[in-house]
């Protein structure tokens, strides 16, 4: 359905949420945006985009998998094993950009499949995102409309606002957001004729507003890269890598991870079986315990980069797992910008 | 404002002949506004160098990655790397050749000095431009910042717009270099230590919260370890690569290697990690600033630094990146150093 | 009644002077407080300030280091090393905001157990009205 809610109302909105834990972006004391849980100061969604993409929440850093206690008693062992699935904790994150929206349904796909993940899902089920659709691109490195996504897409969202003015254009995409909505029936007017076209009007010009391209579509692009496994271009393209984790812990659709076990005492033993994100740009993502890395230096780090979301990705799901948020390019140290990187690998041989 | 005329010639010059490998200097970035690293093979390519406030890398950071480049190579390439250096990248060289860790003949040193100026701090350059997009920035003939944008062309004094670091910096030339471009003038700067000042005047509890609250945003994405010449250890202590093994190590074994630092972004293993960051360097920290400028979450790292950078200056007399025949901070000792500290 | 509370410290003894001297108490009966883990180092400046970080990390409510008085190292100069080293641990810390108090250190010989249990008294005794140290500790 679609309804207009006014801006002031917003605050009244989320007031009426009060079952759930509601997050939308803040400035935490530094110049960049983060989703914080709202308080009653926090008002509007007048933000560019969070440094921390909307991937933080229904897949946080660390999770804890389960707990784990040996203890000895006239010399019985006993193993306590405690399965940590998180609680009932529905979650409504506000201001989530649509790039960052589509890059958790590129998760959802990833966690399911033959192997459900129960800790992602049992978040997951209970988020609901509402999105805020890019009247202007946030940055100047946006480029959803080359990886299938546009500044208003729908997927991945609940509801989706649309900036009118002083107020919002309102369309539920969901069950979910439908819910939301009808909880706080009051606030929200029907839209005419007028609002609906500026909606359109606004959609259609925030495209217009973007002009960074990538040259290859998805399916050409994979073609190409797959003949490029062995190039020197890598070796220079990798340059001026540092190595650290910006790029990918930054990115909304990044999502390799790591399990470990904290042990917390030895005797008696006792500890956490812990999942974290992980980084393919770190030596020690490929590290075998022999000592040998099959990926010892950063140019075939930079290439799995890219060979994931643009190769394999796309074989495996034929979807780019890249939504052109431009995080990695804005917030690289060093400058290193994939839409370049990829328009060489396109340009290479020709 | 330095030209770097000179030094692109003589860069042409040194490729032309075959006497250096690469250039390692800075190009028009593509990231917005700002200028990115480039490396330059061929002397045709030398024209895509530029000079400006936007410089803010310290590139003696890539002569980590060259050295080990060499090492992995069967044949290596011997040649010098030419690179250009500011006052404060200049200063990360001199520690890299007291720790021996290049030689002198690694590196031909095309050295910038900042004069007057120095880099912009991106966020100060935001809230001045209100969201609008620098397209150039450049440094004045009264000394001011000149900012163009799309639809206009502002002017700003440099206080106002200059990194934190350079409006404390006390080497704004290069104190090492082949060939220098610019006027070695002297900037007073009166507090050297201001920031770090204001932050020991804080309240003990107001202090720690204030780190608390920095060091829980961070995830350990080691951008200030990585982009920092003097990170360059084979083995960082949050990696878990450091773990000796052989043939005959056994499961046990690898599974009993202590653990200094959990994956797990938490306060309490993010102190640790920062901890161990800011000792490690303790007097080999330039304040390039660069730790502080990588962080996509602003956490101000650079004060732990420069903290320890004004303890070493106060307590030991000592002072980083100027000589590289110094012995190092932590491998040397007064007899009268400081003790009164101690039971 | 609640319980008074009980710091537990971490102390890094050169095995040269200061465990000696911690020995030397022990064998002549000395009293003084039994909060102390002590860990016995080759040498004060063989302590990383990892393993004084790491202490507070698992949950130290104080950590020591004690070494041979200036001129009595076994090794020449190790003290002189860890007397600067030490010296920069320790404005790290209070700089984060951790009180000064938690971290000591000590010139403690081989013959003065009676100054190792006064070093321990007075430490203990420093701590108790600090409470237990959460700031570091991982699962506070």
């Amino acid at each position: 359905m679609e309804k207009i809610l006014e801006k002031r109302s917003l605050q009244s909105w989320m007031k009426k949420l009060d079952s759930w834990t509601i997050y939308a972006p803040r400035k935490d004391g530094s110049e960049r945006w983060n989703y914080g849980i709202a308080q009653n100061d926090s008002v509007g969604l007048n933000f560019t985009v969070t440094t921390l993409p909307a991937k933080a929440l229904v897949f946080p850093q660390r999770e804890v998998f389960l707990e784990f206690l040996k203890t000895v008693e006239e010399s019985q062992e006993t193993l306590k094993v405690n399965e940590v699935i998180p609680g009932k904790n529905p979650v409504v994150i506000f201001g989530v950009r649509p790039c960052d929206a589509r890059a958790v349904s590129l998760l959802d796909r990833v966690f399911s499949g033959d192997f459900v993940d129960p800790y992602y899902w049992a978040r997951r089920k209970q988020t609901v995102l509402v999105g805020l659709a890019c009247d202007t691109p946030p940055w100047e490195n946006c480029f959803c409309l080359s990886t299938e996504g546009s500044p208003h897409s729908e997927e991945g969202l609940d509801v989706l606002l649309t900036d009118l003015g002083d107020k919002y254009f309102v369309k539920t995409l969901t069950e979910n957001g439908e819910k939301l909505v009808n909880l706080a029936k009051g606030l929200f007017k029907e839209p005419r004729l007028e609002d609906k076209k500026k909606a359109k009007a606004v959609h259609a010009e925030a495209e217009k507003k973007i002009v960074r391209r990538v040259k290859r579509a998805k399916k050409d692009l994979a073609a190409k890269l797959k003949g490029l496994f062995d190039s020197p271009l890598w070796d220079d393209e990798s340059m001026s890598c540092i190595r650290c984790g910006i790029c990918t812990y930054l990115c909304p659709s990044c999502h390799c991870f790591d399990i470990n076990d904290e042990v917390d005492s030895v005797s008696p033993l006792r500890g956490k079986r812990v999942r974290t994100w992980d980084n393919c740009q770190f030596p020690d993502f490929t590290m075998h315990s022999s000592g040998h890395n099959p990926r010892p230096d950063k140019a075939s780090r930079l290439r799995q980069r890219l060979f994931h979301k643009f190769q394999y990705f796309v074989e495996i799901y034929d979807k780019t797992m890249c939504t052109g948020c431009g995080r990695c390019i804005s917030l690289c140290p060093v400058g290193i910008d994939i839409i370049n990187v990829l328009d060489k690998v396109s340009d290479h041989g020709s | 404002m330095a030209k770097i005329e000179d030094l692109k010639e003589e860069a042409r010059k040194l490729l032309r002949e075959g006497k250096i490998k690469y250039v390692i200097g800075y190009a028009a970035g593509t990231n917005g506004w700002m200028a990115s690293p480039i490396f330059i093979k061929k002397p045709e390519d030398v024209e895509k160098l530029v000079w400006d406030p936007t410089c803010v890398h310290n590139l003696s950071r890539f002569l980590v990655d060259e050295k080990r480049r060499k090492e992995r190579e069967k044949q290596p390439d011997k040649r010098p790397v030419g690179i250009f250096v500011k006052g404060c990248d200049s200063r990360a060289i001199v520690v890299l050749l007291q720790e021996k860790f290049i030689d002198r003949n690694d590196v031909y040193i095309l050295g910038i000095s900042c004069e007057k100026g120095g880099v912009v701090d991106e966020h100060k350059l935001a809230r001045k431009l209100e969201g609008k997009k620098p397209k150039k920035i450049e440094l004045g003939d009264k000394g001011q910042l000149v900012v163009t944008t799309a639809n206009r062309k502002a002017e700003f004094p440099v206080e106002e717009l200059l990194a934190e670091r350079c409006l404390e910096c006390r080497a704004n030339f290069p104190v090492i270099s082949d060939i220098m471009s610019g006027e070695k003038i002297k900037r007073t700067v009166e507090k050297p230590f201001g920031s770090v000042e204001k932050m020991e005047r804080m309240p003990k509890e107001e202090r720690w919260r204030f780190w608390k609250e920095q060091l829980d945003k961070c995830i350990r994405c080691y951008a200030c370890r990585s982009v920092c010449p003097m990170c360059y250890c084979d083995e960082c202590v949050v990696d878990s690569i450091n773990l000796a093994v052989s043939a005959d190590t056994t499961a046990e074994e690898k599974a009993d290697k202590v653990k200094w630092i959990q994956r797990s972004a938490e306060s309490s293993e993010n102190f640790v990690y920062h901890f161990v960051r800011a000792i490690h360097l303790a007097g080999r920290c330039i304040d390039c600033g660069e730790c502080e400028r990588a962080c996509p979450l602003d956490i101000p790292v650079r004060f732990l630094n420069k903290k320890l950078e004004r303890e070493a200056k106060e307590l030991f007399g000592y002072e980083v990146g100027f000589d590289p025949a110094q012995p190092s901070l932590v491998s040397s000792f007064r007899d009268d150093d400081p003790e009164d500290f101690i039971r | 009644m609640a319980e008074e509370f009980e710091p537990k410290i971490v102390a890094f003894l050169c095995k040269w002077c200061s465990s000696a001297g911690s020995d030397l108490a022990g064998v002549s009966r000395m009293e003084y407080p039994p909060n102390v883990v002590p860990i016995q180092v080759m040498c004060s400046g063989s302590v990383s300030p990892l393993y004084i970080f790491s202490a507070f990390n698992k949950g130290a409510d104080g950590v020591l280091v004690s070494g041979c008085h200036p001129g009595d190292c076994h090794y020449i100069k190790g003290n002189y090393y860890a007397r600067r080293r030490i010296h920069l641990v320790k404005k790290l810390l209070e700089f984060v905001g951790l009180e000064p108090e938690r971290f000591q250190m000590s010139w403690v010989s081989a013959a003065e157990g009676t100054k190792y249990t006064q070093v321990i008294k007075e430490f203990v005794n420093e701590l108790k009205p600090l409470g237990p140290q959460n700031k570091l500790r991982r699962n506070p």
